[in-house]
């Protein structure tokens, strides 16, 4: 196998895949989609990453949330002062946020507080209000909500307000004043800035506490000292920085992934026996063939050669089609169905939009998965085909 | 060329050892015109099979152009004979789904020689034949004496020294079977060694057939 | 234990090999029993058949098993953006105990392998068969260290620890470093430049002198001393970091992924003059061909190598 390609015994296992017609289709078909459903789910699992991990590039350095017998509840805004006091600690921001069940849609929009004489704790929403006047929101009672929100009030006929109820049953009338357009789907599709005070009245919060303190270091490698820091003070608090969100995000979608690969795994032992069975079942045609080119001096080595030309042409193309047919579901059909396995809260959140992320490393890593696998199944029937007596065609 | 030494073969069938070669000695010359006769059954086959390489004889020595073909492994055999031997098959064994030229390069497509070689020596053995204007076409849509000829290109490719033939007029009629033994004439004209295992009686009075050796029951008589 | 998708499919590609090198195994076993080579038995030429089965077999992993090396290092590269410190594929293989280990074991299972099959073409290729035993009773002897290599990959693999801090290849690639490394760093990294340059020379005398045996000796020499070369002399220059050390991050997408380069060719070279020659010692002969690969790819790789100090100084007037 070390020699190179023998282009016309390349084309003799092209003309013999041909011949073989059914059991070839057959086994292209299953290795198809067995190709397609692998890079299916390894490309959704990939493009939620990257998804997810362009959003937390978003979230600050470090989040402080206090537990009180297990469960997050609100923080107390004075501890804001005393975190700021700290050495190295650039700025922290009480924040004011949470979850607005919407029932007649079935979704949760996010609600974020946001102040006109308090710097954004993050870039991003700077640069989301920017041309907004916050101060003018503020004073006529408005709100800013993402475009995917915008749709999905007006399909429920708030056009230009929305009522929100407050936790007293009282009703909370404010105006849509604008709309921000956002690349991140999820962003987009489910945010709302109201000024902090209707944010307090929403949720029906005393105004002396937080919901968590946002934490910016100057330098982030002081970002574990600092840490330690503060829940020394405050052993209530817990920190959760950009790095633990990161890691675990990276490992649950590598392990949710990992378990579909385990499953996988089964599929291609199955299939491995299949493709054995089917490759070891020769035709008497396929016999007498194989017969009549030993004869006529072709060695053991040849026809092992050309049987894996064949199983190779197999494997490639099955490989390319299954690939390029994930490609289609995945980004132009948004993967119905599969997609729920990884977006667990797809229930309650917004749609959005599978981001395009394939790079060499999955076409590798597609390859190693499937093509080794196939051609290991055919090596033993392609060399007790090689080995049939050649005398045979003689009697 | 040939050189038979004491060539014993037995085959296991079920339970017992079939002999179906015993003790036979043969030698034939370069350039010699050789026809095995005997029933079906006699051993025939099998020791074309012996001499291409294709078994080995449980005991005795074969060597065919000074090589002692009965001891080279299998792979060396086969380079062997895509080197010095032809086959002309009984029904002649064309590959079905190959057209008329790639039937007829078959034996040397695993030799990997350059494209341009091939196909010019195809054209020689094609035109020599007469089927060079049906060289693209599927050999299940040819006649039976196109077919008979595209087993002969075939034999010729490798320009061979030795021609195997086995029952090469069985199932052909008249007319087929007369122009196999032109053909078989202008070989042995052309010097190449000849050895035709038959059962057909038109073999057994031909001018260019030199010895008629006679098989029965796995022995020479 | 994180199964990424990488790893199972190494653990996946690791598991055929196990399965098909086992078949080779017992074939091999039976083989090398009963082979007679002055027989021609039926036995033997099922024997035969067999033996061919096994070559089949061997090919197969050896073609998979370079390209899986590379994806190996590139999987531990990837890893390394996971496990805390680790800024390179070095960091994850030096976060397990026997991380080194696996590595070697991974390139002297290629050398180990790419041998067999030399020996096998030289086999296949003499009608008397004269070293069917002797490559089988070999197989039989490295499919221990293949069965190793498979071990401390699925232990590699599975004692990896996400939450663990590991060094950086700049702490262990340094004089500071508890591990052996370090004593290397005792000696000035000139002497080991000279040793290299030394070895090479060594091993063109070699192939001027037309001695399989000196070809053999200087060319593992010559792949010891260049990777010590690599990491002491010639790293900082490809960084152009006088501290960094490192024959990992060369193969990073920074360095244009240069090392996949240079390692294959400083592999195929010593490879090449190495087995090649232990076969010629073997044969008892002399084949040109493997010495003329051999010195083709060994000077390609010290010109390359070397260019990188000479750049430097040309665009920097000094040495680092």
């Amino acid at each position: 196998m070390l020699a190179n390609i023998n282009v016309l015994l390349l084309d003799y296992a092209l003309g013999s895949l041909k011949r073989q017609g059914g059991k070839s289709i057959f086994i292209f078909l299953v290795l198809c989609l067995l190709i397609f459903l692998l890079a299916s789910v390894l490309m959704i699992a990939d493009a939620i990453k990257f998804e997810l991990n362009t959003t937390l590039k978003t979230l600050p350095q470090i989040t402080l949330q206090r537990f009180v017998a297990g469960r997050q509840t609100n923080v107390s805004v004075e501890r804001v002062d005393t975190i700021l006091a700290l050495n190295g600690v650039e700025r922290a921001i009480p924040r004011v946020w949470g979850y607005y069940y919407f029932k007649p849609a079935g979704v949760n929009f996010s609600i974020v507080g946001i102040d006109a004489y308090e710097e954004p704790y993050k870039k991003r929403l700077s640069e989301l209000t920017r041309t907004f006047d916050l101060s003018t929101l503020e004073k006529e009672g408005g709100m800013i909500v993402g475009e995917g929100v915008q749709n999905v009030l007006r399909e429920n006929y708030y056009s230009d307000f929305f009522n929100f109820i407050t936790p007293k049953g009282e009703r909370y009338p404010l105006k849509i004043a604008g709309v921000f357009h956002s690349d991140i789907a999820l962003e987009s599709n489910d945010l709302m800035l109201v000024p902090k005070q209707a944010a307090y009245t929403i949720f029906g919060m005393p105004p002396e506490e937080a919901t968590d303190i946002v934490v910016h270091v100057s330098n982030p490698v002081e970002i574990p000292t600092i840490v330690q820091k503060i829940t020394e003070r405050y052993p209530d608090l817990r920190a959760i920085t950009q790095d633990d969100l990161r890691i675990s995000y990276q490992n649950i979608f590598d392990y949710k992934s990992g378990f579909f690969l385990s499953l996988f795994i089964v599929c291609v032992f199955a299939f491995f026996i299949v493709i054995y069975d089917k490759a070891s079942g020769l035709s008497s045609e396929e016999r007498r063939e194989i017969g009549i080119l030993k004869a006529l001096g072709w060695r053991m080595s040849d026809i092992v050669h050309a049987k894996f030309y064949e199983s190779f042409v197999m494997a490639l193309s099955a490989f390319l089609t299954g690939f390029c047919a994930a490609l289609f579901f995945v980004y132009v059909l948004q993967a119905p169905l599969l997609r729920s396995v990884f977006i667990g809260y797809s229930e309650l959140k917004p749609p959005f939009r599978l981001p395009f992320s394939v790079d060499v490393k999955m076409i590798v890593l597609l390859f190693f998965l499937s093509v080794p696998v196939y051609i290991a199944a055919t090596l033993i029937p392609s060399w007790k085909a090689a080995s049939l007596d050649a005398d045979e065609v003689m009697r | 060329m040939i050189c038979l030494h004491h060539v014993c073969k037995r085959f296991a069938q079920g339970d017992e050892a079939i002999e179906a070669l015993k003790d036979v000695s043969l030698e034939i010359a370069q350039g010699e015109c050789v026809v095995l006769r005997g029933a079906s059954g006699s051993g025939k086959s099998t020791l074309l099979s012996l001499i291409a390489g294709l078994a080995q004889p449980s005991s005795g020595e074969i060597r065919v152009l000074d090589r002692e073909i009965s001891k080279l492994p299998e792979h060396l055999s086969a380079l062997f004979r895509r080197a010095h031997i032809g086959f002309i098959f009984q029904k002649f064994h064309l590959i079905p789904g190959l057209n008329v030229e790639e039937n007829v390069i078959a034996p040397l497509i695993p030799a990997n020689l350059p494209l341009h070689v091939l196909h010019e020596k195809a054209r020689i053995k094609m035109e020599a034949l007469h089927i060079d204007s049906k060289a693209k076409r599927d050999v299940k849509r040819l006649s039976g004496g196109e077919q008979q000829r595209v087993a002969i290109a075939r034999a010729l490719i490798n320009d061979p020294v030795l021609i195997l033939a086995d029952e090469p007029t069985a199932n052909l009629d008249a007319k087929l079977s007369a122009e196999l033994i032109e053909h078989l004439y202008m070989l042995k004209q052309s010097g190449v060694t000849l050895l035709i295992a038959t059962h057909d009686p038109l073999f057994f009075d031909l001018d260019f057939v030199d010895r008629i050796v006679e098989l029965k029951n796995g022995r020479i008589v | 234990m994180s199964l990424t998708p990488e790893i199972i499919a190494l653990l996946l590609l690791d598991a055929v090999f196990l399965l098909f090198g086992g078949i080779a195994f017992v074939l091999s076993a039976g083989i090398a029993w009963r082979w007679r080579s002055n027989e021609t038995t039926e036995l033997q030429y099922a024997l035969h058949r067999r033996s061919y089965l096994v070559s089949v077999i061997i090919n197969y992993i050896f073609m998979l098993k370079i390209p899986l090396f590379a994806f190996f290092i590139y999987t531990c590269d990837k890893l390394s953006a996971i496990i805390t410190g680790a800024m390179c594929a070095s960091g994850v293989v030096n976060s397990v105990d026997f991380g080194l280990y696996l590595t070697l074991f991974k390139i002297v299972n290629l050398y180990v392998f790419g041998f067999w099959l030399l020996l096998n073409d030289a086999d296949m290729n003499d009608e008397k068969l004269p070293f069917t035993r002797l490559k089988f009773i070999l197989f039989i002897l490295f499919f221990i260290p293949l069965c190793v290599e498979i071990g401390l990959e699925i232990g590699f693999f599975t004692s990896l620890n996400v939450s663990k801090i590991v060094s950086c290849c700049g702490t262990l690639f340094s004089a500071s470093s508890t591990s052996s490394i370090s004593l290397l760093f005792s000696v000035d990294e000139k002497i080991w430049m000279m040793i290299f340059y030394g070895c090479f020379a060594l091993s063109v005398a070699a192939y001027a002198s037309r001695s399989p045996l000196a070809s053999v000796v200087s060319n593992l020499l010559l792949a010891l001393f260049a990777l010590i070369a690599l990491i002491l002399f010639f790293s900082p220059y490809v960084y152009e970091l006088p501290t960094h050390h490192c024959p990992f991050c060369l193969l990073q997408k920074e360095y244009f992924y240069v090392g996949y380069l240079l390692y294959a060719l400083l592999f195929s070279g010593t490879f090449y003059a190495a087995a090649g020659g232990v076969l010629d010692l073997v044969q008892k002969r002399y084949t040109k061909r493997f010495y003329r690969l051999s010195l083709f790819f060994n000077t390609v790789y010290v010109i390359g190598i070397s260019l990188y100090p000479l750049s430097y100084y040309l665009r920097n007037g000094v040495w680092l």
